[in-house]
């Protein structure tokens, strides 16, 4: 009897997308500039602007929050938003939010970690606390957005993003939620910042990775829906006309042939535009998106990733219509994500 | 039974309450427990706590620095050998879905101190950090291959991790699932809940009429969920389905319970549905009961208004402590063991009933009546879950 299991949950259909990214949080305008080559130079980390955190719509609710809860409900808000005509008769107890993150709101654990070390483990500041565990943004998020399905934190420094995807395939499937909003948020703070040429060099990954941080969240729902697309986390090889993947991060011991070979016509990466981080395929997949919706290929091309088998032809020109963000995982299994233009 | 019945097919535990199951079932017979005055650490804090032995019988593959991935290591071992699961035949995906708190959290005040005396620490801490994530680590000591997430809902995180896990094997997306949660007592959300102001000086005492705060434990808490297929083709014969999963958020409060227990209710409604049962069907639910005025008052009233005044419940918090992403994994495995052994302890601390809180939990050992045993959870972020748990002849 074969045990291998061959069932996988359907795709979800993407109905709204939106982020907030060091380039701005517009997505017209990130589209523009995905179309351009990116400036950034590579010893500038890609930090979000405080002014771009603000938002009357987060209102009260918000004062408290820091830049991880702020940057996660905003780019919620906006998925939500850019796919309002879609779910307007939807419960709220039937909206379920998924939040993958690395390394969590860790700017405000050290926060807190600051008041026990100057004021004595007895006094430390109570908000500092209930803002440093991984799920406050998904608090923050089901609070001013008054959702109440389902809600799940978690956390991972390889595929966390892939993962939640197929969660929400998951849970769309079995029907215990109309709609999910599921993405990711990552945070740059000053002490990971100071430490980062360090702990990179210690992990073998290039000292030429762009730190990065922001949020993004896909407002998805049944693929019985129309959609601006599908998405799967799946391990399956199908060939797709774009490949778009993380570059050039990849820990020396990980940059090995994938198995079996990636098929595509071209690759891009947008890892220089948004910066490197444990989630960042969430931002591969925003790209990958604008790519989708424009009819452009964005991003910088990757010349001769490893791993990839080059199909039919490279002519730029030739639509896009189903793109594979692949990220080498530790274990020896790809998890990769398909987006697919619906109808294809 | 159908294809879609997850199997409960073994089960680990660790905490204050027992090394493992075994001597937990014998703490409980016994009504016995083990708050410790004193701390691992230094500290201004005075309060009780639950600790696990200091020294863990460790070996390889589950050695390593993080005293959580440890108490994780045991109960995944212990689950593994009671579902008399060696290993796993090439070709058959089994998931990992493990919960957490302090494991996910870059918090190690010496190596924070360190940084900020000079500036560049010893980056080992930061190491051992990155290489702990607890279900990327149990799945690669175990080479698994399937679906794995680390959930990190505060406080419900074991029980939330138990609910994706059955729902992996129901979509096909493994045949078998490691899932629960572990984590260590910290000196870091020691200082947290003490800043909150919701810690007991004393003894915890879950839905007491004086209950006063909470104390914070240890552990960790497995089980192993099978489809099945996968039980047949190894020719087991289980008794014991997880049965339902619900979970909703509040969308009220950072920490806060919603004051009618909104989401709770929600949670143990969808459950029920899921598993087709009626509330009369359920013998017994063990309770979240963190011994917090507010939390107590919520699901006691939630409990009573569902499930009527003569439900038998508990908390075993007064056992273990709150153990916070353990919590969910531990005390799911505390209801399976009730159905199993077909009786559950006294719900310890408990003496007084509470004028605010409409039932109250047992105070003896008590025989389980009915074939279905409930195991509910909320959490900081306004996280609820409730788990449901059926017995078969």
């Amino acid at each position: 009897m074969n045990l291998a299991s061959e069932d996988t949950p359907p795709p979800v259909s993407v109905l709204g997308f939106g982020a907030v990214t060091a380039l701005g949080r517009d997505l017209p305008s990130l589209a523009a500039l995905l179309g351009k080559p990116p400036t950034t130079p590579l010893d500038s980390p890609l930090r979000i602007k405080d002014e771009l955190l603000g938002d009357a719509r987060g209102g009260r609710a918000l004062r408290r929050a820091g830049r991880f809860s702020r940057m996660a409900v905003l780019a919620a808000m906006d998925a939500w938003n850019a796919a309002g005509a879609t779910h307007q008769d939807v419960a709220m107890d039937r909206v379920g939010v998924i939040v993958a993150t690395g390394l969590g709101p860790h700017e405000r654990t050290f926060k807190f970690l600051d008041g026990i070390l100057e004021c004595g483990d007895n006094s430390a500041s109570p908000t500092d606390f209930s803002h440093s565990v991984h799920n406050a943004a998904a608090a923050y998020i089901t609070e001013t957005l008054g959702w109440r399905g389902r809600s799940c934190t978690m956390t991972d420094f390889a595929v966390g993003f892939e993962q939640a995807v197929l969660l929400a395939q998951v849970w769309l499937a079995e029907g215990a939620c109309d709609r999910v909003v599921v993405g990711a948020v990552e945070e740059l703070g000053t002490v990971l910042l100071h430490l980062l040429p360090r702990m990179l060099a210690g992990v073998s990954i290039s000292p030429a990775v762009v730190p990065g941080e922001g949020a993004c969240f896909l407002a998805v729902g049944p693929c019985s829906l129309a959609g601006l697309a599908h998405l799967s986390a799946t391990a399956r090889p199908d060939p797709t006309d774009l490949l778009v993947m993380d570059e050039p991060a990849l820990p020396s011991h990980e940059s090995q042939e994938a198995s079996p070979p990636i098929r595509t016509r071209q690759a891009v990466t947008f890892s220089p535009y948004f910066g490197h981080m444990a989630t960042s395929s969430t931002f591969q997949t925003l790209g990958s998106l604008l790519c989708l919706c424009t009819g452009q290929v964005l991003g910088k091309q990757v010349c001769s990733p490893h791993g990839v088998r080059w199909v039919e032809t490279r002519d730029p020109t030739a639509s896009v219509d189903s793109v594979r963000i692949y990220k080498r995982s530790s274990l020896s299994e790809p998890l990769s994500l398909l987006l697919t233009r619906p109808g294809m | 039974m159908n294809r879609s019945t997850v199997w409960i097919t073994g089960v680990g535990a660790v905490s204050a309450a027992g090394v493992d199951v075994a001597s937990t079932l014998k703490g409980f017979a016994q009504g016995l427990r083990h708050p410790r005055t004193t701390l691992p650490f230094a500290s201004n804090i005075q309060c009780p706590t639950f600790q696990a032995p200091a020294d863990l019988p460790c070996p390889a593959p589950w050695d390593h620095p993080s005293r959580t991935f440890q108490l994780a290591g045991l109960a995944v071992r212990e689950a593994l050998a009671d579902a008399g699961l060696t290993g796993f035949a090439q070709g058959v995906r089994v998931g990992v879905c493990l919960g957490t708190t302090v494991a996910s959290q870059l918090n190690s005040l010496p190596f924070y101190a360190a940084y900020r005396r000079m500036g560049e620490p010893d980056l080992q801490p930061v190491y051992d950090f990155l290489s702990v994530n607890l279900s990327q680590a149990v799945a690669e000591r175990l080479n698994l291959h399937g679906p794995r997430m680390t959930v990190v809902n505060a406080c419900s995180s074991g029980t939330d991790a138990l609910g994706i896990a059955a729902s992996w094997i129901r979509a096909g997306l493994c045949e078998c699932a490691i899932a629960g949660g572990a984590d260590e007592l910290n000196q870091v959300p020691l200082a947290g809940f003490w800043s909150l102001g919701v810690m007991s000086t004393q003894p915890c005492a879950p839905f007491d009429g004086n209950r006063c705060g909470l104390n914070l434990g240890e552990g960790a808490g497995v089980v192993i969920l099978e489809s099945a297929r996968y039980a047949q083709v190894r020719g087991k014969r289980p008794t014991i389905e997880l049965a339902g999963f619900g979970a909703a958020s509040d969308a009220h409060h950072l920490t806060a319970p919603h004051p009618q227990g909104r989401g709770l209710r929600s949670a143990i409604q969808v459950a029920l549905t899921q598993a087709n049962i009626m509330p009369s069907q359920v013998g017994f639910v063990n309770a979240h009961g963190t011994a917090t005025m507010d939390n107590d008052r919520v699901e006691g009233t939630v409990l009573a208004s569902i499930f009527g005044d003569r439900l038998p419940f508990l908390s075993t918090k007064g056992y273990t402590g709150h153990t916070l992403g353990a919590a969910g994994g531990l005390e799911a495995v505390f209801t399976i063991l009730g159905l199993r052994e077909q009786w559950i302890p006294a719900s310890a601390g408990f003496s007084t009933p509470a004028s605010d809180i409409p039932i109250a939990p047992v105070r003896q050992t008590t025989p389980v009546h009915g074939e279905c045993a409930l195991s509910t959870s909320l959490a900081f972020g306004g996280n609820n879950a409730a788990v449901l748990f059926r017995r078969w002849a």
